[in-house]
């Protein structure tokens, strides 16, 4: 499992073991209900139990906003700052093409069709500040221009840095720090 | 400081132990899977230096480095860039003049790096969009996109920002040496020739250097060739183009230079650099003369000598003493490897 090196794998499989049965069997069977019961939003891609995610139901938050971001532990990054209260679009990844990943395997061109279609006053751009971020910023924010006010968070991070563990404050700052993108 | 010993014995890993602490990077290879013994997880080099200072660098095979100083892990390695700094000559360095661009490209980088640690990061992402840009022109013969141009538009706007900054750079770095490499070369060949130093951009760079207007300029570039790099997939403008050219008296020395004038250069090249990290940071760089020495005729080993001095530590590594002049054994310390094996 990723971030998990032999050590504590070792450690995680003994605690397992020295559990009650019962409890074992209600773990195994949590992760076969996420399994079955969690898809993505139909809306923005987040991950969701329903048709659409809580933060899309809400109608508390501002629906004029989108902020995108490539995947869905990027979003629980800016969720924990409490600082941002529009919705957001999860495309899914970055263009790389040495991965194999062009533009049309990301959810770029739902995200065009949302803007098109819904009322939205600005798109924030919210990708990891790499040469994959910053392609996908530009291309995303290019395609984006036509329909609406696009601007990128400004990053007080050091190049290369995954916004996943940049913490609260910083990436608070990077949200109000947005500037245009050029 | 010699270093004897036979061939195999490990003379230019312990100098490019030194190098790497100077400057986090070995001229043999970025990977660190090269730099660490075989089989074994982890290396480490650390050095004890003036006023009691220990900087130290570990290296593990599946990627990741730390560097330490006074057992302090740092975090930033380039904070680590600072208390040693070297010059590195070698015997590849020989083919500087008449190799290939590459060579001389890499050589540019490698002194703006010393005086600019983060130069690395440009030099990095301009190597990973080429990369990706050449990838992409692969991927997009198999299925072709509508919005594929708004894609390499990307790549363009980012390609012309890198280029202009690494143009920029080697420009000023050779703006800097000039002057000092050409009274070298003066000195070294007896007042009889006059070296000049052309920097050849990959990009057309033209009117005063400015920011805006050059990255302008290389987007301009980039789009018009488009069309033609769709048939190449070859990316023909950028600093990966680069190349510099070494004029004696006029003339080409990479064409008509004789083999003793271009190692001139080449050493007038390495002692202007020298001097200039010398001047910038007021502190002598440690020189590192890997098997070079040797190829040198008596003369020149002398004039390096004089330049070399005092002021200057210097790690030198050969096989045998034989080919030093005498004044090159009695002024140094003698180090004598031998293999454990
Ligand atoms: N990753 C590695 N692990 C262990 N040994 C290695 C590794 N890479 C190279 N070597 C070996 O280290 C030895 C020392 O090489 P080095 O280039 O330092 O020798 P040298 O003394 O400079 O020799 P020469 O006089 O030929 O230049 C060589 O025998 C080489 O095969
Ligand atoms: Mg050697
Ligand atoms: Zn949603």
């Amino acid at each position: 499992m990723p971030g998990i090196g032999p050590r504590t794998a070792q450690r995680l499989a003994l605690h397992l073991l020295r559990q009650p049965e019962e409890k074992i069997r209600l773990f195994s069977e949590a992760l076969v209900n996420a399994k079955s019961q969690v898809g993505q939003c139909k809306t923005c891609f987040h991950l969701t139990a329903g048709e659409q995610c809580e933060i899309c139901l809400n109608k508390q938050r501002n629906q004029e906003l989108i902020c995108v971001v490539s995947e869905s532990r990027d979003l629980l990054a800016l969720e924990r700052t409490r600082e941002y209260k529009g919705l957001y679009h999860v495309i899914g990844g970055l263009i790389s093409p040495m991965d194999g990943i062009g533009p049309e395997m990301l959810e770029i061109s739902s995200l065009i069709k949302r803007v098109d279609k819904e009322n939205i006053k600005e798109v924030i751009l919210a990708l990891t500040p790499s040469i994959e971020g910053d392609t996908t910023s530009l291309y995303v924010g290019r395609l984006l221009k036509p329909f609406t006010k696009v601007t990128r968070i400004a990053y007080g991070l050091p190049v290369g840095s995954e916004l996943e563990y940049a913490d609260e404050v910083t990436l608070s700052r990077a949200l109000e720090g947005r500037r245009d993108l050029d | 400081m010699i270093i004897i010993g036979q061939n195999g014995v490990g003379k230019s890993n312990l100098l490019e132990s030194v190098e790497l602490l100077s400057s986090l990077r070995s001229h043999r290879s970025n990977r660190n899977q090269d730099l660490i013994y075989w089989n074994q997880d982890q290396a480490c080099v650390s050095a004890m230096i003036e006023d009691d200072q220990k900087v130290s660098l570990e290296l593990n095979r599946k990627g990741g480095r730390k560097a330490y100083k006074n057992e302090k892990l740092l975090t930033r390695q380039i904070d680590l860039i600072g208390p040693i700094r070297s010059v590195g000559f070698s015997a590849l360095d020989l083919e500087l003049i008449r190799g290939e661009p590459a060579l001389r490209r890499h050589w540019l980088d490698r002194i703006v790096q010393q005086l600019e640690p983060i130069y690395s990061d440009l030099i990095g992402r301009f190597s990973r969009l080429l990369r990706q840009r050449s990838q992409l022109w692969r991927n997009l013969s198999i299925q072709s996109n509508k919005d594929q141009n708004t894609l390499l538009d990307s790549y363009d706007m980012q390609m012309a920002l890198v280029s202009t900054r690494i143009h920029r750079r080697r420009r000023r770095i050779l703006d800097r040496l000039l002057p000092l490499a050409s009274s070298w070369q003066e000195h070294l060949s007896n007042s009889k020739e006059n070296l000049n130093i052309k920097y050849l951009p990959g990009s057309k760079l033209e009117g005063e250097e400015s920011e805006r207007l050059w990255r302008e300029n290389i987007e301009r570039q980039l789009l018009e060739m488009r069309s033609e790099e769709e048939i190449t997939g070859n990316c023909r403008v950028g600093p990966h183009r680069d190349d510099v050219k070494f004029l004696v008296n006029g003339v080409d020395a990479r064409r008509f230079g004789s083999a003793g004038q271009q190692r001139t250069i080449v050493l007038a090249l390495k002692l202007a650099e020298l001097e200039l990290i010398k001047t910038v940071y007021g502190k002598s760089p440690i020189l590192l003369l890997d098997d070079v020495l040797a190829e040198l005729d008596p003369k020149r080993q002398l004039l390096l000598l004089d330049a070399v001095g005092e002021k200057h530590q210097c790690l030198i590594s050969a096989t045998h003493l034989e080919s030093f002049e005498g004044e090159w054994v009695q002024n140094s310390q003698l180090m004598q490897l031998d293999s454990f094996s």
